[in-house]
């Protein structure tokens, strides 16, 4: 069972992004490091900078990280097709997570830090989903919304995590068929638990539609008047984005990865990508296809791409020869109105002739002789750790990988390569061979120095070697704060905290003076044991967590925890500015990832 | 419940007189629930503090949208702030005493007080709005804001100033904050305060499917989550328990504004003057927002912020009796900008 199987739930609505974005850009930001940049400069000085940089890029200066849905149920599935009278439609869909970038630069690492989803409300028909772990990012399709290139506007991509059934996981169907089915089909053995998934798209930018490129009249405007409103003092000008945004929530099997998606991939081909990849199952004859990240809009209206009416064919093992045109999708199955209606996951009824091919061939969309779609059969995918946080000089990480053969666990000894990315080349760096569940194991070390590492992988003894491409290739990302002992050694000094550790934070992240004035010793102190909760390693996945862009390091966690510890010393008062902060360091070549977007 | 003296609006100047006061009323109703809210102590309580949060979101949103109402009709909203205790402008039922909205500390009193100033009229609201119509008089919130609602609707288009002085949900409240260009902006607008306020006809849901403040109150008074059930009348209180605790809060005096806090130590007394002058500065600062002024909405949440620290830091000073602290006065005094300018 998967989100490709009944029973299943969609919901729909928008979702608002409210990032800082000014470690995005390395004059403000060195990601090696974990610190502003340059080194040394003033707080106030650092945040004239990051506001005059609105006008063009630095678009939310005082974000929050905090990211929410404003949704709502839309439909259900329970096997007879849509159905939106089950009295779970229209329940509220309620989220709310940290948005963050691991590799801040670019657009391929991002997460959702939360604590819990809910759909419905308590007392009445809902699902409690508590994270057991974040939401990933993952299938980035950058030709999603050409005709909106302003920052990320331009693109889609798919979210996703899971929820153990052990985990607290809780549903209360009342007299709701769909929740009721869910109930039943949670008490499988092989069901581990619920997956919500969910794509967004079409991302505007100040709210304003018709910005729609990094260069114009418009985008001056709206970022001269953000301008204005962050030199008034004393104020808090968040300027969050939105998204439109469709979902499912689906069961979660054994074998599945977790944060992305599993059953059989159905590869974006080169060199356009016109349709991005999509996912497929067949099962009880039929053909389930997750469109939701895949076809285009094409204007602002939000029409879908017509690309004719789409055949789905089982392939030859080679893929190169047409066996069986299983059946064909008409525009209307994949319009506008129909995405929306099912969140873009369509069904092709199939004969069960066609349905045992299907099982066991390898399947290609197409249509005029263009083939849009290509299952890659035998494909790799991180289980649970798309993103790993490692510290200098500590404990090494196993990463572990499904591998999957037609969309279900693939068997002993499939080897998987594991590479680096720089942004422009491959360097193998191992391989591991699946044990009997198909999965495959890999360490994952932490760097001599802070580093942010991308790792891509392939599946199979013979695959080529890769180039990264968010559509095609299975990767992590692994970043290694450092260990700044240094820092950890000093005195435990308001004079030092501030100057070591929170000036960084008062310079990068505005919001946090909201809650508390960073500057402020007797504050500060005076919430010592919330402080030390919310920078606990062991609180790093709570929605709370701090500092929200996860890159404290240990040696700034000491020096913050020592000083809260002891007594407040006599005479600290508020700092203006501590002359010879962080010593430069030295910094690697950024890698070249995705910079379009943070344009 | 509140129950409002009025008479149907025979033109527009009646309409944005009613809807001052209606604006009054959402402003006047942040700070009893502020109150409850911050003397829960740290930590605790955590589904009151959640549902007392979203209600406050909620008023602050209904007091924009009634402003973005009077902006549209070319009016000024005028931020009033009250003493508390107060009435609100209650006129009380029949023979009865008018509703005394005091700021009182999280516990059953300040939770049944919310209770009773988001309570519903049993009637359809909007039937009975249409007898009231006739012949004025006494009505519950809902039923004053239907009664605006419905002369609103007689307007021509020309009675109605696109753009003027909106505030949208472009920083803050995303997709429950819109501008008011015209009589459906309004009614549109007006639902959704009556809704999210007493939950709609036999329901007590509002049109989000969430629950209205009325049962959101109702969920903390009874210490028991509001359930669906089969049988009429299709809800119960519990018998899941909410999980409160009232003896989590601290030991803050009602209606610190009616307090003298002479014999009260220095810290005590500064840390009114910063409550009240973190709030002052937010009235001010929301003052200057519904009159049109850029950015100030962000203003007046960064003072709002610092009320909410001010607030902690007062709640954790004994008044002199040893026993006591004081949570915020809500005691307005002029900034040099906004509301008294």
């Amino acid at each position: 069972m998967s989100i490709l199987e009944t029973p299943r739930i969609y919901f729909t609505g928008q979702m608002i992004w409210d990032p800082i974005v000014t470690n995005n850009y390395a004059e403000f930001y060195n990601e090696d490091t974990a610190d502003p940049a340059p080194p040394g400069d003033p707080v106030a000085d650092f945040r004239k900078r990051a506001i005059a940089a609105v006008d063009p890029r630095n678009w939310n200066p005082h974000g929050t990280h905090r990211s929410n849905f404003l949704a709502e149920i839309s439909g259900v599935d329970v096997g007879g097709g849509l159905d939106t009278s089950d009295p779970f439609v229209g329940a509220p869909a309620n989220f709310l997570g940290m948005l963050v970038d691991a590799e801040p630069y670019g657009t391929f690492s991002s997460q959702l830090f939360f604590d819990a989803i809910q759909f419905g409300i308590a007392g009445g028909y809902r699902v409690t989903c508590p994270r057991r772990w974040r939401a990933m990012s993952r299938y980035i399709n950058f030709n999603r919304n050409s005709w909106n290139t302003v920052k990320a506007g331009i693109a889609s991509t798919i979210w996703q995590t899971s929820i153990p059934k052990d985990c607290g996981l809780q549903l209360d169907p009342h007299d709701s068929p769909a929740l009721q089915a869910l109930v039943e089909a949670l008490a499988d053995d092989g069901v581990l638990g619920l997956t919500v998934r969910w794509n967004t798209y079409r991302t505007i930018y100040y709210d304003d539609p018709t910005v729609r490129t990094n260069s114009g009249g418009q985008l001056s405007i709206d970022a001269q008047a953000l301008i204005a409103k962050l030199n008034l003092p004393d104020s808090f000008q968040p300027n969050p984005a939105r998204s439109e945004m469709v979902g499912v929530i689906g069961l979660w099997r054994e074998g599945e990865p977790a944060c992305e998606p599993g059953d059989r991939s159905l590869l974006a081909q080169l060199p356009n990508e016109v349709v991005a990849t999509a996912f497929a199952r067949v099962t009880n004859d039929v053909l389930v296809i997750d469109l939701g990240n895949s076809v285009t809009e094409v204007d602002a209206q939000l029409t879908k791409q017509d690309l004719g009416t789409l055949t789905v064919c089982a392939m030859s093992p080679d893929g190169s020869t047409v066996v069986e045109e299983l059946g064909t999708l008409a525009y209307s199955q994949y319009s506008r109105c129909a995405y929306l209606a099912t969140s873009g996951i369509v069904e092709l009824p199939l004969t069960a002739s066609a349905a045992s091919l299907a099982a066991t061939a390898p399947l290609q969309v197409r249509s005029g002789g263009a083939v849009y779609l290509a299952e890659e059969v035998v494909r790799a995918a991180p289980q649970t750790q798309q993103i790993i946080y490692l510290d200098q000089g500590g404990d090494s990480v196993s990463a572990t990988l499904q591998v999957l053969s037609f969309g279900e666990p693939a068997g002993a000894g499939v080897t998987v390569t594991r590479y680096t990315w720089d942004g422009s080349t491959a360097t193998l760096v191992d391989t591991a061979q699946t044990g009997a569940d198909g999965v495959a194991s890999f360490d994952v070390a932490p760097a001599g120095q802070g580093a942010i590492v991308q790792y891509i992988f392939t599946a199979g003894a013979d695959a080529a070697e890769p180039a990264f491409d968010p559509l095609l290739t299975p990767y992590i990302y692994a970043r290694t704060l450092p260990n700044d002992s240094d820092i950890g050694a000093k005195a435990a000094t308001w004079d030092n905290v501030y100057t070591y550790v929170l000036s960084k934070w008062k310079a990068m992240a505005p919001c946090m003076d909201n809650w508390l004035d960073l500057d402020d010793p007797t504050q500060v102190h005076a919430f010592g044991p919330v402080l030390k909760k919310l920078t606990d390693p062991g609180n790093f996945e709570i929605y709370r967590y701090m500092p929200v862009t996860r890159d404290m390091t240990e040696g700034e966690r000491l020096l913050l925890w020592t000083f809260l510890d002891a007594p407040l010393e006599p005479g600290a008062g508020p700092v203006v500015w501590r002359a010879g902060a962080a010593a430069p360091k030295p910094r690697r070549d950024l890698q070249a990832l995705s910079r379009l977007a943070r344009s | 419940m509140i129950r409002l003296q009025a008479t149907p609006p025979s033109n527009v100047d009646d309409a944005i007189a009613m809807l001052q006061t209606a604006a009054a009323i959402e402003l006047g109703t942040l700070p009893p629930y502020l109150y409850a809210k911050f003397s829960i102590l740290p930590g605790t309580n955590p589904a009151a503090v959640d549902r007392l949060g979203m209600i406050v979101v909620q008023e602050m949103i209904h007091l924009c949208l009634v402003c973005n109402i009077l902006n549209a009709l070319g009016a000024t909203p005028q931020l009033k702030a009250p003493v508390y205790p107060c009435t609100l402008g209650d006129v009380g039922p029949p023979g009865g005493e008018p509703l005394t909205i005091h700021l009182l500390p999280f516990g059953p009193d300040s939770m049944a007080q919310g209770m009773a100033i988001e309570e519903p009229e049993e009637v359809p609201p909007y039937q009975v709005v249409n007898l009231l119509m006739a012949s004025g008089g006494a009505m519950t919130i809902g039923q004053y804001y239907a009664l605006v609602d419905a002369f609103l609707g007689t307007l021509p288009a020309t009675a109605w100033t696109p753009d003027n002085n909106q505030i949208t949900d472009d920083q803050f409240f995303a997709g429950q904050l819109f501008a008011v260009n015209g009589y459906a902006d309004a009614h549109n607008a007006i639902q959704q305060i009556v809704s999210e306020g007493e939950g709609a006809k036999d329901d007590p849901l509002d049109f989000q499917n969430e629950l209205a403040h009325f049962y959101r109150f109702g969920e903390i008074f009874y210490d028991k989550v509001l359930t669906k059930i089969p049988e009429d009348p299709g809800y119960q209180w519990g018998p899941a328990p909410l999980g409160v605790d009232w003896s989590a809060a601290y030991p803050a005096i009602p209606d610190p504004g009616s307090h003298d806090f002479s014999a009260d130590s220095k810290a005590a007394q500064a840390a009114q003057a910063a409550c009240n002058a973190a709030y002052s500065g937010m009235i001010d600062a929301l003052q200057l927002a519904v009159k049109g002024e850029a950015g100030q909405l962000g203003a007046a949440v960064r003072k709002m912020f610092e009320l909410r620290m001010a607030a902690m830091a007062a709640l954790q000073i004994p008044l002199a009796d040893g026993k006591n602290v004081a949570g915020p006065s809500f005691l307005y005094t002029p900034t040099g900008s906004g509301a008294s300018a």
